[in-house]
Order: structure tokens, then C-alpha cells, then sequence
């Protein structure tokens, strides 16, 4: 475990946390001071403050620590040190929050992306779900929707991904170690990385695993496959993502309202160990965290129906709402926990659940609207792929211009429960 | 003179909150009796399942607080119903199952730290009853806060409890007499027995509320948490 040797960053991760609940303009307080006893915090203040600070420095229970302790800084800063000193645990490692950005020892080589090739207008979408033409645009911004052909599916798509990113980055399938698949459609067995890894013709001694978490399922992949290499178990992994709405959210089943939502994806990223003969125009994926905000659970909920139909709650203004609080949240957390200002960002690949959600939560977050780049209003929802093909675009924008201009990456997404996730990727 | 089965009795700092179940032809209704200076009461004497007398002014408080009516007299005691039975009239009264339906409008995240809250002009009501599917209770930084699963699946996290009895307990755990290792031992119970002590309880039952407009929001909080804490229950840890 990495030993706590900037205690600047804990000062400045904890004058951000408390400026966030008590006000920008607030003085920070002298570090001895009873925060509630002096009127500085109440009592649901105090607790706030310190849930924002146990999300932003990793040590999840800051706040029972803190039990028979005055509610001061010195406090904190006393259980940040006990903490460290007195019962070392991985999960207590906090080398990500003293050395912010640079734990870059898994590089993302290559990507790509392949989406649908039937390009829709979302006028005729409308038609097919009986909704009066013009509402898709109108309503969620989408104007046209990728379609998967006829002979394409989550195999077919993710292959194509999968196999582009592995000649990007000269790499032969047999190197890899893990596929690690994802997609919020695919049913059935054999899984769908089973099934990649014998499109593949990857190694019988390569693993093949799916991860979950519907239009999370990309970041959980990453930070798998992250961990996976950080062991020192595996050296090179495929993340692949491939969603097919097409044949699943069909007329008939669900509402136009969201079953017209979505399109056909998938993306692919080559995951390497970082050497000295890795490449040197590559991106190093940082931290990820990860949660579930049951609170939100209700708005979106699908589950087959005995008669073999689909039964699907969708609560869309509650889900809107839910995303773009959600997914702020967790920009702010990446940009508290790595350090990194949004304003030095290549771009954010984040879950795009309609376009003009999209554009909201660029204002939200006080960006322009062009850092985020377009998925859902060409392709439509893509499910677990938006997040990746987003990120496909930004590193492609990226590879345009001299290595030395790159800027960071912030990945944020969410799934239904509501499952939320981030993480960051910085130029190695 | 009105009849009031009190079923809440809260308390935030010093003072005390009291809310009543009030019938009203077949329709039974959360009255929150206040002083005619103040929303709080700083004596209350009674306990939850009394049914006191009390003269309360016919008009109602303002939004989300529409249960207020002034307490013109004092109260009298007329008699008591035990728990089961207070909790079949609270389950009579307003219930919800899911997070919208509690206080009939949006719920938001506090986007900075923790917590839920309401805008007071959305808010058509601020208190609610609710069956939950899970509850936990835990101490962060010397104040007790809740997360309830809703039996629609909905969690809330870090509810204060304001809860009178459930406060008292949780500070007669921690007080100094105890001997040593005071918390761990609370959390333990917390984690243990006291989950299958309430879960295990038929009559369990919550109810949950709306703080007064603070910096113009209403914050979700733990109003009532039955079976209520017992004494007895302290030799166990």
C-alpha cells in the first residue's frame, strides 16, 4: 500500500468537499474547530459533507470512524492517518488519490467501433411504433437510428469491432488473454464471449467472460480487465461491447417511447499491460468506482412476461432526471478523485440515453456540447456500446492530433438498479 | 375537542415533534399538533399510543406542512393502545409504496454530499407510512442515519432518525456507564440483532417525513421506526 505522502491532496479534497456542501464563498474553517458546535455544519450538513469526502478518497467508512470524535477537520484528517498507519487493507489503498492521474500501467492500444448498417430516420421508427412521425426528433433529439442488416447480430457486430481494433494495434488473437464481452441483448448460451472467442480463434487457454450491467457494462469490462492485468495474471485483453435493440425492442412488445430509443452497437478495446515496448500514442486507463443508487430503481425495469412478451416499466421523466443528476455526480467525482479539471478533457464518453439528455447534462456540467461526442442522435441508444463508441470517437479524434495536445478522458455511465460508474484515462 | 392517537414523537435537537392519527368520518389523517409560536413542542410528556384530548384550530399549515393545527389548550390523557394496534391505524392512514407516491411529488439527490429532498411547493404532504422490504440502521460521525428499501425495490440512504425513542436508545448505548468499546458493541447490534428484532416484528412499520423548508428544501428523514426501541435490549450488548 502506497503511504500518505501529500497531505496537501487530503487538504484539498476536503476544503472541496466542504465548500461543496457549505457554499463556495464559505471560509474554510480552523481545523480544530466543533464544525457543528460553531453552527459552520448542521447536523445533516455534517453527515453530507462527510459521505462526499468517504466517495472521494476510497475510505468508505470515514464517517464511523469519526463516532465519539469532535466534528472538525483535525478530526478527519487524524482518522485519514490512523486509517493508513494503524490497519493497512487493499482497501485502503489510496495511491490513486496521492499520485492522481498517473497510475497508467494499463494502456488501451486500439479500439474501434461498428454500429448497424440499415441507417433508419427516426421518422420511420415513429411510423413502426405508431407514434406520430416527428416525435423522436422532436421529443428525445434522435434523428436517425442504426439498424442491424439482416445477417448481423451481437456476434457479427462484436467480431467486426473486435477484429479492426486487434489490426489497429498488430495484434494477432492468439496473444489475447481475456475477452471480456458485454451486452444488455444477447441471451442464450453459448454466452456471447464464449462465442467471440470461437469467432476469434483465440487460444483455447484464453478466457472468455460477460459482464453485466446493461449500458454499464463497458466500464464494469474496463475495470475487470484492469484488474485483471494489474494482477499480473494477463497482458493483453479485448473489452468488447455489442447490443442489438433491434430484435428485442420490437413494435408490438414496448412503447415507441422506448423501444424507439435504441440502436445497434458494439465497440472493442485492446487492453495491454504498459512496457517498454508499449506504444507511446496510447491512453492509461486510471481509477474506476463504482455504486448503485437504489433510490432510482423504480424508473426502468424490464423482466420477461409469462405469456413470453416483455414487461417493461419505464418511467422516462423520472429516468431523465435520475441520468442527469446521476451522471453529473459522477463527473464530479472523477474530476475530485483524479484531479483533473473538465475543462483540460479530450472529450467524455459517457452514456448517451437520448440526445437531448445529452445536451442537458453538458450544461449541466458547464461544457461544450461538442466534448461529448455523437452517438444517440445519429445511431440511437446503443446500450452498453454508446459508452464505447463514444469513447471509440473520442480516441480516434484523438489520434488525430500530435500526442503531446491529448487531453484526458472522463468515462461515466449507468445502468438500471440505478447502477452508476466512472473512471478516467490519461495520456501515457 | 378532538381525539389524537399520537404515533410520532420526534425530536432535532432540544425540541419535539409530535404528529397524531385524527378520525374523520372513515377516513383517518396525520394531524401534527403545534404551539402557537412554534412548530416544536419543548415538554411533551406523553408517549405514542396515548389518545389525548386536545382543542386544535380547524386551519391547516403551509405547504408541504398541511397537517399543522394550532393547539389552542392543553392535552389529557384519556387512554393508551398498544403498538399492533397503533401501527393498524397507521397503515390506515397515508401509506405509499414507492419513492413519487410518498409525498405526491419528484424526490431529488442532493448532488453535492447525501440525503433526498423535497421542494416544499411540490410537496403535497410531509408525512407518509410505508411497509419496507429492508432496513438498516448505522452511526456516521456521532449522528444515526437510516437506508430503508421500499417494498418497490427504492432505496434511500442516510435518512436522519429523528425518531424519540430510537434516539434515546442509541444514546443510552453510547453513554459513558456502558463501559468500554461502546460503539463497536452498538454497531454490532445494529448489524445484527436489532435487524432481526425489527424485520422479525409483524407489525413493522415506518414512517417518514419532511424537515421544514431549510435553505428552501424539505429533507427526508426517519419519522418513526416501530417496534420501538427496548430497554431490555441494551443488556443484550
Amino acid at each position: 500500500m502506497a503511504s500518505i505522502k501529500d497531505e496537501n491532496h487530503w487538504k484539498r479534497l476536503v476544503d472541496e468537499c466542504f465548500r461543496r456542501e457549505a457554499g463556495p464563498q464559505t471560509v474554510v474553517p480552523d481545523p480544530a474547530q466543533d464544525l457543528i458546535e460553531t453552527g459552520v455544519l448542521d447536523s445533516m450538513g455534517w453527515v453530507s459533507f462527510l459521505r462526499a469526502l468517504e466517495s472521494a478518497s476510497g475510505l468508505s467508512e470515514l464517517g464511523a470512524l469519526l463516532t465519539e470524535r469532535t466534528p472538525s477537520f483535525e478530526s478527519i484528517f487524524q482518522v485519514f492517518k490512523d486509517a493508513q498507519t494503524e490497519r493497512p487493507s487493499p482497501e485502503r489503498d489510496f495511491s490513486y488519490a496521492t499520485q492522481p492521474a498517473t497510475r497508467t500501467s494499463v494502456l488501451i492500444s486500439s479500439s474501434c467501433a461498428a454500429v448497424g448498417s440499415r441507417k433508419i430516420p427516426s421518422e420511420e421508427v415513429d411510423r413502426a411504433f405508431g407514434m406520430p412521425p416527428g416525435k423522436l426528433r422532436s421529443r428525445a433529439g434522435i434523428e436517425s437510428l442504426a439498424y442491424a442488416a439482416e445477417d448481423e447480430n451481437e456476434l457479427t457486430l462484436g467480431a467486426r469491432a473486435a477484429q479492426q481494433a486487434l489490426h489497429a494495434a498488430a495484434c494477432g488473437a492468439q496473444e489475447l488473454d481475456w475477452i471480456i464481452a458485454t451486452s444488455e441483448t444477447h441471451r442464450g448460451y453459448p454466452s456471447l464471449a464464449a462465442q467471440l472467442h470461437s469467432q476469434l480463434l483465440a487460444r483455447e487457454n484464453c478466457g472468455a467472460l460477460d459482464v453485466g450491467g446493461a449500458c454499464l457494462g463497458l466500464v464494469n469490462g474496463l475495470a475487470v480487465a484492469q484488474g485483471l492485468i494489474a494482477s499480473g495474471q494477463s497482458r493483453t485483453i479485448a473489452v468488447i461491447t455489442s447490443d442489438v435493440h433491434s430484435r428485442t425492442f420490437k413494435p408490438g412488445l414496448v412503447a415507441g417511447e422506448f423501444g424507439g430509443l435504441f440502436g445497434d452497437g458494439a465497440s472493442a478495446f485492446l487492453l495491454r499491460a504498459k512496457n517498454g515496448a508499449a506504444p507511446q500514442r496510447a491512453y492509461g486507463l486510471g481509477d474506476f468506482f463504482f455504486g448503485c443508487a437504489g433510490q432510482y430503481a423504480g424508473a426502468i425495469r424490464v423482466a420477461d412476461a409469462p405469456n413470453g412478451s416483455l414487461d417493461v416499466h419505464f418511467d422516462g421523466e423520472a429516468l431523465s432526471r435520475a441520468a442527469i443528476t446521476r451522471l453529473e455526480k459522477v463527473v464530479r467525482e472523477i474530476e475530485l478523485r483524479s484531479g483533473i479539471a473538465r475543462s483540460s478533457l479530450q472529450g467524455l464518453a459517457t452514456h448517451q440515453p437520448n440526445p437531448r439528455l445529452v445536451t442537458l447534462l453538458a450544461k449541466q456540467c458547464g461544457l461544450p456540447q461538442d466534448k461529448f461526442p455523437v452517438v444517440a442522435r445519429s445511431f440511437g441508444n446503443l446500450g452498453s456500446s454508446t459508452c464505447g463508441v463514444a469513447l471509440d470517437a473520442i480516441l480516434q479524434s484523438a489520434r488525430s492530433h500530435q500526442a503531446g495536445q491529448w487531453g484526458p478522458i472522463f468515462a461515466a455511465s449507468l445502468g438500471p438498479g440505478l447502477l452508476f460508474g466512472g473512471g478516467w484515462l490519461v495520456p501515457a | 375537542m378532538t381525539k389524537l392517537l399520537i404515533t410520532e414523537i420526534t425530536r432535532m435537537g432540544p425540541a419535539f415533534c409530535v404528529i397524531g392519527l385524527q378520525r374523520e368520518k372513515e377516513k383517518i389523517r396525520s394531524v401534527r399538533p403545534v404551539t402557537a409560536t412554534a412548530n416544536s413542542w419543548m415538554h411533551f410528556p406523553y408517549q405514542r399510543g396515548d389518545v389525548l384530548q386536545c382543542d386544535l384550530a380547524p386551519f391547516s399549515g403551509a405547504k408541504p406542512h398541511v397537517e399543522d393545527r394550532v393547539s389552542r389548550r392543553g392535552f389529557q390523557k384519556e387512554s393508551t393502545v398498544p403498538e399492533p394496534e397503533v401501527v393498524a391505524y397507521l397503515r390506515k392512514a397515508e401509506t405509499a409504496g414507492t419513492l413519487p407516491e410518498l409525498f405526491g411529488c419528484i424526490l431529488h439527490e442532493n448532488k453535492s454530499g447525501s440525503g433526498l429532498f423535497a421542494m416544499p411547493h411540490e410537496a403535497t404532504r410531509s408525512v407518509c407510512g410505508t411497509q419496507t422490504r429492508n432496513l438498516r440502521l448505522e452511526l456516521c460521525a456521532n449522528e444515526v442515519r437510516a437506508t430503508v428499501a421500499l417494498s418497490s425495490g427504492e432505496v434511500l440512504r442516510d435518512l436522519p432518525v429523528v425518531d424519540r425513542e430510537w434516539r434515546d436508545f442509541i444514546e443510552a448505548a453510547l453513554a459513558e456507564g456502558r463501559g468500554a468499546n461502546r460503539v463497536p458493541r452498538l454497531e454490532r447490534f445494529l448489524n445484527s440483532q436489532f435487524h432481526y428484532k425489527v424485520l422479525s416484528c409483524p407489525h413493522h412499520f415506518v414512517r417518514l417525513g419532511l424537515t421544514r423548508p431549510y435553505h428552501d428544501l424539505c429533507w427526508l428523514m426517519l419519522d418513526t421506526l416501530i417496534p420501538l426501541p427496548k430497554r431490555e435490549w441494551l443488556e443484550e450488548f
